[in-house]
């Protein structure tokens, strides 16, 4: 069972564990603002973060509430609620969860703590549809004020035509004027600068990620997982900038006088997908035969992707269009597929581990494309097996382990083979 | 009824209509789903062909799409990588439910037709700038229409196709309307054969089969008794009669459906002086399927059509893994039944070769009813 073989991840770093803090500060801060009667946010999609931040208002979101759960392994418990009200094993696990918990008439003690009721929804069908059907239901059961936020796909890949940017940023134009009946009026100067700490932070980010790319990469995915959050989670606040000036200053450190995730680095791998939430100690288990799983590509969401210097503070809405819609999860898969490139050869990749959850109908389907686009361009191989990275019921760790085995001593009987 | 069973033809050998197509000399041009706007491909002088699944069980795209996504796709993704769809110049796809999107890369990838386009619609429907936003990526579709065909596509033309069109439109749609009489001149079988008929048909052909239709109906002596309870069928593509058949065979009456290949397909009619705006407003204006909003708008749809067909029991059908209709399956039910309106959500694989385990629930609803 699940329970009996969880670990957590094993970091290495001191900033680790300050960008874990800000998950409790901020889920505390959105607790906090619920006793005081501020209208709490419920956030389906991938829906700017920066306007939350510049506005204060307090946000508990999808994509970051299931996983808390799973982390402490009641993410299953909370599915099932969904079940029993008549939600299909199939859907979407980070909704299923997330609805369950909603729904459930006994919240155990965690979960009660961090998860005010919602005063209004929010729901982007930005990257997928579920975003849009969970909230709607939910808004329904709460009788809830409910906005939809529109976004277009991205066919285009980094040249987004300009209608489509348009639309968008005339939609969370729209958005605005919809929160302002809740007491949050647009500060223009506050989105301004909450785009300017966004923009810094990209560039921070951008900065680590270099450093990341050497061999021994001074810092792994396991970090990356927990790091993640003020990236994706926190832009468009100082606090996020701090605790990335903190964490560059460390993985530079780290890279100037070699330190590596394991004392010889002898396989470097990148995981695609998400990682099973309940259990991100598997993030380190190739680490027994010297494989560090360098980065995940989920540290890459929210817009990461982008170049900090597309982002124009004076033009607040449509940086964050820009940012959303350049976004590698959007529902067609061409920058997707150009980050898998550039990662595969930037950081020297030598294999590839590519997990489908089973309920997400967006980053698996993609899974083969990657592989063979890679494959053909720097035969990096990839191996892909099934995992729900929040469903912690349907795990099964031998066979996951199984899989990873079979699949580093294959690179390392290459590597070698090379060497000789 | 001799016109319904050239239509049923049509759509059991298909192949009869490509050949035809092929010896005029005209693209084939796939597209899925009704947010594509068939006329602006018919104004280039080509064939909009909606594609739908074949019988035969999944085997290649299984290694490519995971196997948790819509049955439906990974089927007409089967079919191409099997080489079945080889007759398509091309594939025209537009921004609706996640299976239909994820097919884009793929088809550009390993399927390699000449064309592969994806509409970039908006998935709201009331907004002026949603509108607007709408009219820039149609004259987008508009001109690579136009070049992939080498064929300018008039004013002129584009209204003769939509005028065409919306003869087929008002056509099914009476047809549709007989099932409100008692007996009922069509069963919901044969319906689901006419629409689906008409949609790979040329429009002038189809139309005249229509209209024969419902001639031969009003002189039908077979007349189907309306003795069963009258049941609404709704949800997920259905592109074979397997379920309607079983209600109908088990004394239910299929009074009315809401499918893609069924009422959605011409339910309102592309109405307006110029032909852009007509199919701007169109988009905005027509029943939605559940990857649009809002939901209401749709609710509200089901709502009229089962007071205007007196419908007593809503089935509404899943194909497994199809988001948008697995979410709205719960969230209607529960306000449907408040309202008094029985629901059952029934839940199979495209192929529905599992029909016959879903038997005794189809049986007892039905009794449920009685
Ligand atoms: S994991 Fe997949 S299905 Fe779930 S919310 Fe994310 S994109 Fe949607
Ligand atoms: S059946 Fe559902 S998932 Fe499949 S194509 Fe239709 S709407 Fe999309």
């Amino acid at each position: 069972m699940a329970e009996e073989v969880t670990s957590r991840a094993a970091t290495v770093l001191q900033t680790t564990v300050e960008a874990s803090r800000s998950v409790r500060w901020y889920y505390e801060k959105v607790t906090a603002a619920k006793k005081n009667n501020k209208p709490v946010v419920w956030a389906f999609g991938l829906v700017p973060r920066e306007i939350w931040h510049a506005l204060d208002i307090p946000v508990v979101t999808l994509e970051h509430f299931p996983l808390l759960l799973a982390a402490k392994q009641l993410s299953g418990k909370y599915s099932q609620v969904a079940e029993e009200r008549g939600f299909t094993r199939d859907i979407c696990a980070y909704h299923s969860c997330f609805l369950g918990a909603a729904l459930s008439d006994q919240l155990d003690a965690y979960t009660e703590k961090r998860f005010p009721s919602p005063d209004i929804i929010v729901a982007s069908n930005f990257p997928c549809n579920q975003e849009v059907k969970t909230p709607q239901y939910l808004a329904e059961h709460y009788k809830c004020p409910f906005f939809y936020l529109d976004a277009p796909i991205n066919p285009w890949g980094e040249e987004i035509k300009k209608h489509a940017v348009e639309y968008y940023e005339t939609n969370l134009e729209r958005l605005l004027v919809f929160l302002e009946k809740f007491g949050y009026r647009p500060d223009w100067a506050a989105l301004q600068e909450s785009v300017r700490l966004s923009q810094h932070l990209l560039r921070l980010w951008n900065k680590i990620v270099d450093y990341r790319k050497k061999a021994p990469t001074p810092m792994g995915a396991a970090d990356g997982y927990i790091c993640l959050y003020p990236l994706f989670q926190l832009p468009g606040t100082g606090i996020a900038v701090e605790i990335y000036e903190r964490l560059l200053n460390e993985v530079r450190q780290r890279a100037e006088s070699g330190l590596g995730v394991v004392d010889e680095e002898r396989v470097r791998l990148i995981w695609a997908g998400l990682p099973p939430a309940y259990n991100l100690g598997l993030l380190n288990y190739p680490e027994r035969y010297g494989a560090v799983v360098v980065q995940s590509e989920l540290e890459w969401i929210g817009g990461a992707i982008l170049d900090p210097e597309a982002l124009n503070a004076k033009k607040p809405l449509e940086s964050l269009a820009r940012k959303t819609l350049l976004d590698f999860v959007n529902p067609t898969y061409s920058n997707r597929i150009n980050l898998w490139k550039r990662l595969t050869r930037e950081f020297k990749i030598d294999g590839i581990i590519a997990v489908n959850k089973r309920g997400c109908r967006n980053l698996p389907a993609g899974n083969r494309l990657i592989k063979d686009t890679v494959y053909q361009e720097s035969r990096v191989p990839m191996i892909i097996f099934d995992l729900d990275g929040v469903d912690n019921r349907e795990y099964d760790d031998a066979q996951v382990k199984a899989n990873i085995d079979t699949f580093v001593e294959s690179l390392l009987s290459k590597k070698g083979g090379r060497k000789q | 009824m001799k016109s319904l069973e050239t239509m049923r033809r049509y759509v059991r050998e298909p192949q009869l209509l490509i050949n035809g197509y092929r010896a005029l000399g005209k693209k084939i041009i796939g597209y899925r789903c009704l947010y594509v706007p068939e006329e602006i491909i018919h104004a280039a002088g080509m064939v909009p062909y909606p594609l739908f699944g074949g019988p035969e069980p999944i085997s290649l795209a299984d290694s490519y799409l995971q196997p948790y996504i819509c049955e439906f796709i990974r089927n007409v993704f089967d079919r191409a990588l099997e080489g079945k769809l080889k007759f398509l110049d091309g594939l025209v796809l537009c921004n609706t439910c996640d299976a239909v999107r994820k097919m884009y890369d793929h088809w550009r990838t390993y399927i390699k037709t000449h064309l592969c386009y994806i509409i970039n619609n908006p998935q709201e429907t009331y907004s002026n700038h949603a509108y607007s936003y709408y009219y820039i990526e149609l004259q987008n579709f508009r001109l690579e229409m136009e070049n992939f065909s080498g064929q300018k596509i008039t004013d002129e033309n584009l209204a003769r196709s939509i005028s065409l069109y919306n003869e087929t439109r008002s056509l099914l749609k009476k047809a549709y309307l007989l099932r409100k009489q008692d007996p009922a001149a069509l069963s919901g079988a044969e319906t689901l054969d006419m629409v689906m008929a008409a949609m790979i048909m040329p429009k002038e052909e189809a139309n005249t089969l229509i209209r024969d239709v419902l001639k031969e109906a009003g002189n039908r002596v077979d007349r189907r008794q309306n003795s069963g309870p009258r049941i609404l069928i709704t949800g997920s593509i259905i592109d074979q009669p397997a379920l309607i058949r079983l209600v109908e065979e088990m004394g239910g009456m299929v009074a009315a459906d809401d499918l893609c290949t069924t009422s959605r397909y011409f339910w309102q009619e592309v109405k307006g002086d110029n032909p852009m705006d007509a199919l701007c407003l169109y988009a905005t204006q027509r029943c939605l399927c559940p990857c649009m909003h809002p939901a209401e708008k749709r609710l509200a749809h089901l709502q009229e059509l089962i007071r205007e067909f007196a419908v007593e029991g809503v089935i509404y059908f899943n194909i497994k893994y199809c988001d948008p209709f697995i979410f709205e399956g719960v969230m209607f039910k529960e306000v449907l039944e408040k309202t008094g309106i029985p629901v059952m959500v029934l839940e199979a694989g495209h192929d529905l070769s599992g029909i016959g385990q879903l038997k005794t629930r189809v049986q007892a609803f039905i009794e449920m009813l009685w």
